[in-house]
């Protein structure tokens, strides 16, 4: 189809239908756009043009972005030695156990098992953070011990997902440096130049933001990284700021969510083959089993460490060994960038879509700490 | 004997008929009246932003609802306790029924699509199954 406006028609379409499947089921909106972008890939078979990749990196820069901005430092300053703690072991866990079963078990290439390593290491924050929500435990210490911890993983991550693949060269010095410079003077230039500029419609702060996000993806890119790499970490650094500038970040996440990320999630969903899904149920299934075991392996002797109650570590690790969007961007970067193929990219995404929903299930069903839902303050 | 009476409400125009006959049979049985609303935040997202926006939104429709609410029972001359939570309808309500030992569930009947119904099934059709107390659906 060579009508960009129909192609636009058609992603826009299914954009909007995931909305509203999301709305009918309560099920987050990322998730549904995935399983559509599934079912259309392989029903109509999506067309994948140069903008549509664009807007479908730009989604995911912002995505990043965004999710850095949630970090909140102060928790993870609180509770430092637990948070660091069980955050690396939840990374270094499922990533060495998945990577070290897809090299030796599956006979995958090591860039292969790599990124099966850092595709299956995440956590999910957005799933953690909404179950403390509902719980109230996000007030409590034990729930910002898990929230610092989850920052901690992601971070982990993201950095495996920048520098694995990179190119080791000047360039990766002279990225390096652009980043650490960016992240010292932005916190302090950033909230001068918000209050000079004010609140606009031609939004210059947001403008300034994508800017610098642009120019550090493009050095990222260019020495073989992932422009989510310096997304991330500029999001860290410019949370306190974003924290307080609540219309700002609004209008970034409604931006985000209306017109880039569902370009993201529904190409992430088309590019998995139904053929391989079925075919590789049992590899799937093993990953899903690998992720959750290696992260039991490495968190719950921690928060027995950290003097858990049993059944709160219990559903700390459960809620741990969740992750969609870190997962789902480094199985994309995997296949984009010819790591992987799309056989092996339906197993991980499938995987990781699993790892979003089984254990929260579980972690809900059985091990939930007994106090019940939290009152809300509206 | 009726002493206490819970009213699940969800903003709706259901929920308040439902929260009418609540006040009503409060008032006749002289019981205890506690009402709960429930804001359901999505399932497995993607970012906390995703929580937070819709979090936000749940909030402000959920404060306009208690003052409702208590403006309603205050006009019948009856106490109410309201409270928000946050979580899945039927679980959370079912969980408060056994809390407070409710001897009485009012609901309202939610018009979702004979799709949904038939796939999913409604708030309401797992509340009669699930509440360990006898429940009134309020059409």
């Amino acid at each position: 189809m060579d009508n960009i406006w129909l192609v636009s028609a058609l992603w826009i379409g299914l954009a909007l239908a995931a909305s509203l499947i999301s709305i009918w089921t309560a099920i987050s909106v990322a998730l549904i756009e995935i399983m559509v972008g599934a079912a259309a890939g392989n029903a109509i078979g999506l067309p994948l043009t140069p903008w549509i990749n664009y807007l479908a990196g730009f989604g995911a820069i912002l995505l990043t972005f965004l999710a850095g901005t949630e970090v909140d430092a102060d928790v993870v300053r609180r509770n430092l030695g637990a948070s660091i703690g069980i955050g690396i072991i939840s990374f270094l866990a499922p990533y060495l156990g998945c990577l070290l079963a897809a090299r030796y078990g599956l006979a995958w290439s090591w860039p292969e098992a790599q990124i099966a390593g850092i595709a299956l290491s995440t956590t999910s924050v957005a799933v953690v953070y909404a179950v403390m929500v509902e719980t109230g435990l996000n007030k409590s210490e034990l729930g910002k011990i898990i929230l610092a911890a989850c920052f901690v993983t992601d971070l982990g991550t993201v950095l495996a997902l920048g520098i694995v693949f990179a190119n080791f060269s000047v360039w990766l010095l002279a990225f390096a440096a652009a980043t650490a410079l960016a992240a010292w003077l932005l916190p302090k230039f950033v909230p001068w130049f918000f209050a000079t500029v004010g609140q606009r419609v031609s939004e210059p702060r947001t403008k300034f933001i994508l800017l610098v996000l642009f120019l550090l993806g493009g050095i990222a890119v260019s020495i073989g990284s992932e422009a989510v790499l310096p997304a991330y970490i500029i999001g860290m650094v410019l949370a306190p700021t974003f924290q307080r500038e609540h219309e700002l970040a609004h209008r970034m996440r409604v931006m985000a969510f209306a017109i880039l990320t569902p370009f993201y999630f529904l190409k992430a969903g088309s590019l998995i083959e139904f053929g391989a899904l079925v075919s590789a149920i049992g590899l799937i299934a093993l990953f899903l089993g690998l992720k959750m075991l290696t992260k039991f392996a490495g968190i719950l002797p921690l928060t027995r460490l950290f003097r858990f109650e049993r059944r709160d570590g219990i559903y700390t690790t459960l809620l741990m060994s969740t992750g969609l969007t870190f997962g789902s961007i480094s199985a994309l970067y995997g296949l984009t960038n010819h790591i992987i193929d799309q056989r092996q990219y339906t197993i991980l995404l499938t995987a990781v879509i699993g790892s979003a929903v089984v254990p929260t299930l579980i972690a809900q069903k059985w091990f939930m700490p007994k106090i019940g839902a939290a009152k809300q303050e509206v | 004997m009726i002493a206490k009476i819970l009213v699940a409400n969800d903003g709706s125009e259901g929920g308040f008929r439902a929260l009418a006959m609540a006040c009503d049979l409060a008032k006749r049985y002289g019981a205890a009246l506690h009402m709960i609303s429930v804001e359901e935040l999505p399932d497995f997202p993607a970012s906390i932003g995703e929580i937070v926006e819709i979090k936000e939104a749940e909030n402000h429709k959920f404060h306009d609802v208690l003052q409702r609410a208590r403006a309603m029972a205050e006009a019948e001359g009856i106490d109410i306790d309201p409270e928000v939570v946050a979580g899945h309808a039927a679980a959370s309500i079912v969980e408060r029924v056994k809390a407070l030992k409710s001897d009485l569930l009012v609901i309202g009947f939610m018009g979702h699509s004979t799709l949904y119904e038939r796939i999913i099934g409604g708030t309401a059709d797992r509340l009669v199954r699930l509440a360990p107390c006898p429940v009134l659906v309020v059409k």
